[in-house]
């Protein structure tokens, strides 16, 4: 790995090691929301549509305790898109300034970013194996990877294009709606459908049902749907960045 | 222009922020009304039909005032120092900060309200109104507490967002069994479901509505004047 990019993403990484409060919030949130949710849930009957046109009958608590870790990851991941991005607006410029090239200060970002979502979705998962089992860890965790890295992403362009408070607004709102109503089988008839698929979480969406309710793996459309979508995302926060970080130059 | 005024204009200088703080708690209540009932069902809890409406026009404008208040206390550290040992002197200040932002809560509040008023036949529309601004103004007092104390926006904001998680999931028709003692819009929100419903409210329950809201601004209020005593 190039040295600065190698310098930079360690200095990253130490400039969240030493909020201690933001550490204390990623554990200790996702801890208590999963929990009390799963626990309050009653064990009503529900029947949810799966990806391959199959159908299940399941429990409320159980589909809670599937829907949890996602809502989670996606609220967390994209806070922390939001707010890592207009930390990198202000202080990578003046890496820019001193010699980095613009790549060389994005891309320790995005792993810093990439990492945080990646600790929100340990806790989160491990929070939830104490309550719920899904039928295929692997599916079931590469779907919450994929919306984590995605809402992340969405959270990162609304931390660039909006202010603080916008920026806040748009993405748990996002989130709400997306994850929390649309792509969620505890509501409407157990299957989403109209405006949830043209939302960029509907792919790992299914993925993630896929993975807690359904022995095998039939997702595999909505998986390279989801990865389309990260994709796209992807490239357009290392866009925005370079963007940003190429007019200081 | 008024100190106040300049305060509020400082927070809408932000690409879209004005226009959000009217559109998403419109957008919320129409959107979530609906899952609303579902997810009460869920854990147990009796919420139904336009009672479930009414509470998502009070948790949008909860969550909104929420965030509001945290940013503009804690983005005005530094300002608020300086206008300070300027003369303006550390209470009033205070008081224009907490004021414009009571000026784009109300903001926030009339979007939800009016989304509700669109979207259900509400029994007793100036109770809901009330209600909806207790819900605002109650936040606004939480974001203006945690951004007097906790600085870093992501910090604050999921600080603002777990007292609302934990206060939304143990509200009234949310859940079986009595309130737990963190569920602060409580007093609130049996108001703006009676509202809804066309059940009167006794007094006393219109006091306990004041003496929560208003005692939670008051709170907001010293711990910033505090806060702002100490930043210099």
């Amino acid at each position: 790995m190039n040295a600065r990019i190698a310098a930079a993403t360690r200095m990253g990484f130490r400039e969240q090691a030493r909020r201690p409060l933001l550490l204390v919030l990623l554990v200790v949130l996702p801890f208590f929301f999963i929990t009390r949710a799963i626990a309050r849930t009653e064990p009503t009957p529900r029947l949810i549509g799966l990806p391959g046109g199959g159908e299940v009958l399941t429990t409320m608590k159980d589909v809670h305790g599937a829907s949890m870790v996602t809502i989670t990851v996606a609220f967390l991941a994209a806070l922390c898109g939001a707010f890592i991005m207009r930390s990198a607006q202000s202080a990578d410029r003046r890496l820019i300034v001193a010699g980095f090239r613009p790549m060389e200060a994005v891309v320790p970002r995005l792993a810093v970013l990439a990492s945080a979502t990646g600790v929100v979705l340990t806790v989160s998962l491990a929070v939830t194996a104490l309550s719920f089992t899904p039928a295929s860890w692997p599916a079931f965790i590469a779907g919450n990877l994929l919306v984590g890295l995605t809402y992340a992403c969405i959270g990162a362009l609304a931390g660039a294009a909006l202010g603080q408070l916008g920026a806040t607004y748009l993405v748990l709102f996002l989130a709400m709606l997306g994850i929390g109503i649309l792509q969620n089988p505890m509501f409407g008839d157990g299957t989403p459908g109209g405006l949830a698929y043209v939302f960029p979480d509907y792919g790992a969406g299914r993925v993630i049902i896929d993975g807690a309710f359904s022995p095998g793996f039939h997702a595999w459309g909505e998986l390279a749907l989801a990865l389309a979508w990260l994709t796209v995302l992807g490239l357009a926060v290392a866009g925005m960045l370079r963007r940003l970080l190429r007019t200081a130059a | 222009m008024t100190r106040t005024a300049v305060f509020a204009r400082e927070q809408l200088r932000a690409p879209f922020t004005l226009a959000l703080l009217v559109v998403i708690p419109a957008l919320f209540v129409v959107s979530a009304a609906g899952a609303l009932n579902d997810f009460a069902s869920a854990l147990g809890g009796s919420l139904a039909g336009d009672a479930a409406v009414g509470l998502s026009a009070g948790w949008a404008a909860a969550f909104i005032s929420g965030a509001l208040g945290f940013f503009q206390a804690a983005s005005s550290r530094g300002a608020d120092r300086r206008l300070a040992l300027a003369g303006l002197g550390p209470a009033r200040v205070a008081l224009s900060r907490i004021a414009a932002s009571v000026g784009l809560a109300f903001i926030a509040a009339a979007a939800a309200f009016v989304a509700l008023l669109l979207r259900v036949d509400v029994a007793h529309p100036l109770h809901a109104g009330i209600a909806v601004l207790a819900f605002a103004l109650l936040y606004l007092a939480i974001g203006v507490l945690v951004g007097s104390l906790v600085s870093a926006p992501l910090e604050g904001s999921l600080l603002v967002v777990f007292v609302f998680l934990l206060d939304a999931f143990s509200g009234p028709g949310m859940s079986g069994g009595s309130p737990p003692p963190w569920a602060v819009s409580q007093k609130a929100a049996d108001v703006l479901i009676a509202a809804g419903t066309g059940t009167d409210t006794p007094t006393d329950e219109w006091v306990k509505v004041a003496v929560v809201t208003g005692g939670a601004l008051v709170a907001a209020f010293l711990v910033f004047v505090a806060s702002a005593r100490s930043r210099a």
